[in-house]
């Protein structure tokens, strides 16, 4: 089957329309059992020390699993994709250029969905199908998002994963949505967690793989991740470009802090941890938020895929206990 | 009732007895020669001989510090070092506003405290550029001891390296340029101001208490108050802040029983 690798959310309605599968190369770079390596894969070509450790390991991935096409987000998400996409491209990759308008324009976004459309060779009639059936599976995520923060079931590790893998439905939305609804009948027989601390989780998906589990350790919990609830497309609308023009993550920071504001308040979360990248421009952003979030923020940030090291440990150790 | 904190720093290991609500002693040894001449590791906990460290038996240990997250001391509580230092601030000085500027061996950490409770906090990450370790090699570079460093900051020579180790070189390449030891010393004096600086104005700095073993950098402290305008607090024992926090950690659970 056609695999088509993405490097963030991009339309997947369009590409399962199209027979195709997308593949999240950030998914197969982290569940690796040895992620640093495709990191050193990336390093080895000639990329930078100092440079995200997301792009280096999304490079990695690519060449590694020898990925013949990859939709490059070429407008908002990280602006090291253009580099990542020209030495992919050096390497024979086939690239499909989509870019999300900065100033949220309905009109230059529907030409971009047409574009990737004729491109992918489809229609709207079969795209607006697949939006119907991913729609039931996002609904279905969504009802774990609440479980997390109103019920209190699921943790904020389960919460993370299931709405991170909603960029591309692990390549099997049926199997997805079939296993989700297990999960959810299991979570239901849960007792309602009681943690002292509530947290909140912004920014992209952190590269530390035991962070979560960290937080309930020390009697916290997230129970709202900004980004990867985004990844879900928590919104009832009736047409596709109104889909990705509501959803923030790829336009500017006061989008997202319009829809932070509205979640700390509903999910009455007692401080947020801002996780950036190394090096990643997001980090200009902590400023916009600190000033205009009013409750406790941390901020945190990660190089290198791996378990999170002590400074890390130590200031969420702190922030939970100034929080508690 | 007497109660012991102990500050496993990267570089020192800070010690203070308290007895009843005061410090009654002090104590500081180096890491390597505390951990290598005065302790064992014995079922992954490290046991301290206080007999051979002149230190009286004590009701309750606390500690914090680098140490505590990769060894557990046998018999003591362990808490978050941000949070030792912020219970020592506040019993040392008395206040219950202020920003707590922490600048010890390889941390430099701001913490603000309003109404007597730590509400905000910044550490530096992964660099030791503004740190205790930063300024014994820049004034091994010069040839000085850290007392004479700490007495310049007039005229600074203009340092721009942000990397500790890098920040040697471009020292050396001042003095090849013939700018006087005074000029030098000054420059990197100012370099850990430029460091934090960015750290305070996000936190805010009015007053400022300042401790780690950096506060005896007189000089720093100068720099401070002029560039900052701000009110600078020494409390009496700067580098035995967090080994009082400790201290104070433990006496206030015993209160509690």
């Amino acid at each position: 089957m056609r695999k088509i690798g993405i490097t963030t959310t991009v339309p997947s309605e369009i590409i399962f329309a199209a027979g195709a599968v997308p593949l999240d190369l950030n998914n197969i770079f982290i569940t690796d059992p040895s992620p640093n390596h495709y990191v050193e894969i990336a390093e080895l070509a000639g990329y930078p020390r100092n440079l995200c450790g997301w792009i280096k390991g999304i490079y990695g991935v690519a060449v590694e699993n020898k990925i013949h096409e990859i939709v490059a987000a070429t407008q908002g998400d990280c602006s090291n994709t253009h580099a990542l996409m020209e030495t992919l491209h050096l390497k024979g990759v086939q690239i499909i250029p989509f870019a999300f308008p900065y100033d949220r324009d309905r009109d230059m976004l529907m030409l971009q969905l047409n574009k990737f459309m004729n491109y992918m060779g489809v229609g709207w009639l079969e795209v607006d199908a697949w939006r119907e059936k991913l729609q039931r599976i996002r609904r279905l995520v969504w009802e774990l998002d609440r479980l997390t923060w109103e019920s209190n079931q699921v943790t904020g590790f389960e919460n993370h994963l299931w709405q991170v893998s909603c960029s591309d439905f692990n390549g099997d939305p049926e199997a997805f949505y079939h296993e989700l609804k297990g999960f959810l009948k299991e979570v239901k027989m849960r007792k309602p967690l009681k943690e002292q601390v509530r947290l909140g989780f912004m920014g992209v998906p952190p590269i530390f793989t035991d962070l979560y589990q960290y937080i309930e350790k020390i009697g916290a919990r997230v129970v709202f991740n900004e980004i990867q609830r985004q990844f879900t497309m928590p919104f009832e609308v009736r047409e596709l470009v109104d889909q990705y023009l509501l959803y923030t993550y790829p336009y500017h920071a006061f989008a997202r802090l319009e829809d932070l504001q509205i979640e700390i308040k509903k999910r009455q979360l007692d401080g947020i941890i801002h996780y950036t990248q190394s090096f990643c421009f997001r980090q200009i952003e902590d400023l916009i938020y600190r000033e205009k979030i009013n409750v406790p923020i941390l901020t945190l940030e990660g190089d290198r895929p791996g378990l999170l090291d002590a400074r890390s440990r130590m200031r969420i150790d702190a922030f939970v206990e100034m929080l508690r | 009732m007497l109660f012991c904190g102990i500050d496993l720093g990267s570089r020192n290991v800070k010690v203070a007895i308290m007895e009843h609500n005061k410090i009654i002693k002090t104590a500081a040894f180096d890491t390597i020669n505390f951990y290598r001449n005065h302790a064992v590791k014995r079922n992954q906990q490290l046991y301290i001989d206080f007999s051979s460290l002149d230190i009286p038996n004590c009701d309750r240990v606390v500690s914090t510090g680098y140490g505590k997250l990769t060894v557990k001391l046998a018999g003591a509580d362990a808490i978050a070092e941000i949070k030792a230092h912020y219970l020592g601030a506040v019993h040392q000085c008395g206040l219950d506003d202020f920003t707590l500027l922490d600048l010890g061996g390889q941390d430099s950490k701001i913490i603000k405290i309003a109404g007597g409770k730590m509400v905000d906090f910044v550490t530096n990450d992964k660099c030791a550029a503004s740190s205790g370790r930063y300024l014994e090699n820049m004034a091994g570079v010069l040839g000085i001891n850290l007392e004479q460093l700490s007495k310049y900051y007039e005229n600074p020579v203009e340092l721009s390296s942000t990397c500790a180790v890098f920040g040697e070189s471009e020292l050396i390449g001042k003095i090849v340029e013939g700018y006087s030891m005074e000029e030098l010393a000054a420059g990197v004096n100012y370099t850990i101001f430029k460091r934090i600086q960015p750290l305070l104005h996000k936190i805010g700095y009015n007053p400022l208490v300042f401790v780690g073993g950096v506060a005896k950098n007189t000089a720093l402290t100068e720099i401070l108050k002029k560039e900052l305008g701000a009110s600078v607090i020494i409390p009496l024992l700067p580098q035995y802040n967090g080994a009082i926090g400790c201290c104070v950690y433990a006496f206030n659970i015993q209160q509690s029983h």
